[in-house]
């Protein structure tokens, strides 16, 4: 593969193109899906493509192909689309200059998901469906997912990075209904890796554990009582703040968006109440975000987006560093051949701070403590919302009773300020998929955050 | 470049043949074939043009009741071959299912025009840049302090064929071309909401002095800013907001899938009253302006009209072969398939809501005091089982004394989309054309309004 996606540099050098990066990627991939013990789906592909990015006249022009033997025509469509753009430019888009890296970077993983048979796959998500229906016996319908991904992917660019990386994922998603009296609840639960194969699936994401999760919240709504409207202080949880350090803040520090966002001109200020520092790290060790370099060949690295309350970095690529004076932070990412790389997060967390789990409770007489999520959404704006599928009541500082089908939402920018304490303990991360027109792999967290009445709006129908 | 649906239809007949002769006892392929040219809009200015142009075939292989499917993106017998086989062992290795009995059977098509547009097909780089261009360049000249935030224009044809061994063959083609522009302003708080407006159509006569003035005039009330109170207050749902929040509730309970699996509030209502007089909802396959619009669906069906909601009253649910089958009834022609993963799902085509008889205008003027919502966050995070959802209105605009006064930031929006469907007091005389959902705006009254403190 390199040799061809060499030649077709050449080419695009031979055109006039001021920059040609070419990705190519082979892989094997699975999907299987099964709807209450039924397989629903058991797809496996072979998948050969090459995305050829071009920058000529000082604009871009993109065109993936599965044509991999016939690169020659792609990188000349990739050059007149760069020209077709370039016609209405005021300025040229250039980039960072970057060190070029050539490396082969080999990932060992104790059970390739290419080589575990399908009836071992298809007995897991057996497992799984008899575990959560044995759960409860409210519980009546069933699906789950499970992806694999095992292969390469090659980048090569006229600027001389020459790297091949690995593709591994293993990925395990159900989604329960549970039903009592006429009353339909739902819940779902995520978990995957880029790092490890199958034995992921044997050792953490096991047909137990990923049952246990989901069920309970399951269960756990179909007893809750139903949520309030209004603003109440909260406490959210390790996989809650998560969401909220990605959706409604990290996508406002991706310097693609940021210019447009409330973060814009903020650099150096101070955006949050005083011990908040929140982080995108990609390069911790094994987590779901993690990878060498990015897909322009950027080592990725850790970037403090809010260091002592002050917005300090901001996630870029190539184009974004040089456009903005930016460091160069390796968050270029692209799903796939079929996308170009654009600026994602990749592990986002807040970091701890130095209360006890027990004193962010003190003194709330009533509100909520929120602790998995459904779903979360945010706009440039900083206006954010996120359905809460697993929730308490605070009442006299102390953990209540369940509660069911809350939603949140807030101005992030008017949250960070209402912080009112962050707990010291250790947290886990919760391992999901960001959607910004292409799909990628993140993980996100923090302790356990207290946050001020006001800072926070519950979308409760009581 | 792109490979033309008899071409298609050649290779999923020859998918179909060998798989008999490997040894299914049923075999289907569908095949489509995708060239596109688009060009983003990045920081007011065109930043890159894309093309994509991709194949797909998708074979599903039966042995028995046992079920395994392949995709492969190289059009060529040998990579058919090459995924059947990949197929064929799935199955084997797959368990059985008791309820699956045959794959669809030949029938006749609806006709459809319009669904093709030479204009679109012959589209170069150069002219797609330019929609985008003129689409930008009006709206900033429209609108003192408007950014144009992302988007773009595109350019595409989608060729398609379908063969199962129960005698479907059928190809078919079609064209689809857009312009597309979100914008925001700045304001003292920092910036608006992003406006989004787009045409989406199979030709290239794009209405862009609608989607300028459309988004222009919502910029321009987005600028003010207003306050929200908290209470029970009438609701005007423009069709992007409802359309989400349709899609995680109702359409989910509609499916014949979620029906039969007893995941809907409604799968006993059929013949009941479940909304206002006022709600009528057609799931229409075969509408001409509809983007989803085709002869056939993802398993060779004809596509069809069908009334869902008829003046309140619960008609029908949507359905694929499988489900209609195990449930006794016939296939709506609502099978969508994912190439890549192979899983054939129940999704709608084209949502129309049937339009009323008043202009949008008079509506608001009588509107003393509530809100406007014309695009929502949050609705995918909606509760698809019990139809509960919780929303933030952004924007949210104030209505007071039938005047549209300025944006409320953070305002949520709860309640139960069958609770909702029963609250619609009004709708507008005049459908937009979104993709997905043809409809006007609705009026609800006495909804669960969250402001923030």
């Amino acid at each position: 593969m390199f040799e061809r996606l060499e030649r077709a540099v050449e080419r695009g050098r031979d055109l006039g193109a001021s920059y040609i990066e070419l990705r190519g990627e082979d892989g094997f991939l699975e999907f299987l899906q099964m709807d209450d013990g039924r397989v629903n789906a058991l797809t496996q592909r072979i998948e050969r493509g090459v995305a050829i990015r071009v920058l000529a006249d000082g604009a871009w022009g993109f065109v993936s192909t599965g044509k991999v033997d016939d690169l020659d025509g792609a990188v000349k469509e990739a050059y007149s689309m760069a020209k077709a753009a370039a016609r209405t430019r005021k300025d040229r888009i250039s980039l960072a200059d970057v060190k070029a890296y050539q490396e082969v970077i080999e990932l060992k993983v104790e059970r390739d998901p290419r080589d575990v048979p399908i009836e071992e796959k298809i007995a897991y998500m057996e497992d799984m469906t008899k575990a959560i229906r044995d759960y409860d016996e409210r519980i009546t319908a069933v699906t789950v997912k499970v992806r694999t991904a095992s292969g390469s992917k090659y980048l090569v660019t006229s600027d001389g990075a020459r790297i091949r990386s690995p593709i591994m994922l293993v990925w395990s998603y159900p989604w329960v209904t549970g039903k009592e009296k006429g009353q339909l609840s739902a819940a779902r639960h995520e978990d995957a890796s880029t790092h490890r194969g199958w034995e992921h699936m044997e050792e953490v994401a096991t047909p137990e554990q990923m049952a246990e999760q989901v069920a309970k919240r399951v269960k756990l709504q179909l007893e809750g009582v139903p949520a309030k409207g209004g603003s109440f202080p909260c406490v959210a949880g390790p996989r809650v703040i998560g969401v909220l350090a990605h959706e409604a803040l990290g996508h406002l520090a991706e310097a693609d968006l940021t210019v447009n966002s409330s973060f814009n001109g903020k650099l150096g200020k101070v955006v949050a109440s005083e011990g908040v520092n929140m982080i995108d790290d990609g390069t911790q060790a094994g987590n779901l975000g993690t990878s060498r370099y990015d897909d322009e060949g950027v080592p990725s690295s850790r970037v403090e987006i809010i260091r002592d309350s002050v917005l300090t970095e901001l996630l870029s690529n190539r184009e974004y560093s040089a456009k903005s004076d930016l460091r160069l932070t390796g968050n270029a990412r692209a799903e796939s051949y079929l996308y170009p790389p654009i600026i994602r997060m990749r592990n986002t967390y807040f970091e701890t701070g130095d209360h006890s789990f027990d004193e962010l409770f003190e003194g709330i007489d009533f509100g909520y403590y929120l602790a998995d999520f459904r779903g979360g959404q945010a706009q440039m704006n900083a206006s954010f919302q996120v359905g809460i599928q697993e929730a308490y009541e605070i009442v006299d500082g102390e953990m209540g009773g369940p509660v069911r089908d809350l939603s949140i939402s807030g101005i992030a920018t008017d949250s960070l300020f209402k912080i009112e304490g962050i707990s010291k303990e250790d947290f886990p991360y919760e391992l999901g998929r960001c959607g910004k027109g292409q799909e990628a792999f993140v993980a996100s967290g923090g302790p356990d955050i207290r946050f001020g009445k006001g800072g926070i709006t519950f979308g409760g129908q009581a | 470049m792109m490979t033309d649906e008899r071409t298609l239809l050649d290779l999923c007949r020859h998918v179909v043949a060998y798989g008999e002769r490997m040894g299914a006892t049923a075999v289907e392929a569908q095949a489509s074939s995708t060239s596109e040219v688009e060009s983003n809009i990045e920081l007011s200015q065109i930043s890159s043009v894309n093309r994509k142009d991709l194949d797909g075939i998708a074979v599903r292989a039966f042995v028995g009741q046992r079920m395994g499917s392949a995709f492969t993106n190289i059009p060529t017998k040998k990579a058919v071959e090459e995924a059947l086989s990949l197929a064929l062992n799935a199955a084997k290795a797959s368990t059985p299912d008791e309820d699956w009995t045959s794959l669809p059977k030949p029938a006749k098509y609806p006709s459809i025009g319009g669904l093709w547009h030479d204009s679109v097909a012959d589209c170069d780089s150069a002219r797609v840049v330019e929609f985008a261009e003129e689409y930008m360049s009006r709206a900033i000249g429209a609108e003192p302090g408007l950014m144009p935030a992302y988007g773009g224009s595109g350019a595409g044809t989608e060729h398609s064929a379908y063969a199962n061994s129960s005698g479907i063959e059928h190809a078919e083609r079609g064209t689809t071309a857009y312009v597309f522009l979100a914008a925001i302003a700045q304001i003292e708080s920092g910036v608006t909401p992003a406006i989004g407006s787009y045409d989406i159509r199979r030709d290239l006569e794009f209405d862009l002095d609608w989607v300028v003035e459309d988004i222009v005039s919502m910029i321009r009330l987005c600028k003010k800013t207003a306050e929200g109170v908290t209470g029970n207050h009438t609701v005007v749902f423009h069709p992007d907001a409802y359309q989400q929040i349709l899609f995680y509730t109702l359409i989910q309970s509609i499916r014949g899938d979620n029906v039969a699996r007893g995941k809907s509030m409604i799968a006993d209502k059929i013949g009941e009253a479940i909304a206002s007089e006022l709600v009528t909802i057609v799931d229409d396959g075969t509408i001409p302006q509809g983007v989803a619009t085709s002869m056939a669906d993802d398993e060779g069906v004809p596509r069809r009209r069908t009334p869902i909601i008829e003046e309140g009253v619960l008609r029908s649910f949507i359905w694929d072969s499988y489900w209609a089958s195990k449930m006794g009834v016939e296939s709506t022609g609502n099978a969508n398939r994912s190439m890549r993963q192979g899983q054939v799902e129940l999704s709608p085509s084209t949502v129309v809501v049937e339009p009323g008889r008043r202009d949008i205008a008079d509506l608001v003027s009588e509107v003393k005091h509530g809100y406007l919502v014309r695009d929502v966050q949050g609705a995918h995070s909606s509760n698809p089982e019990s139809g509960d959802f919780s929303i933030v209105g952004n924007p949210a605009i104030l209505i007071e004394d039938g005047e549209m006064k300025g944006a409320v930031h953070g305002l949520m929006v709860s309640g139960n989309i069958f609770d909702l469907l029963k609250k619609v007091v009004d709708v507008a005389k005049t459908p937009l054309v979104l993709q997905g959902l043809i409809g006007p705006e609705i009026v609800c009254e006495d909804m669960k309004v969250i402001a923030r403190e």
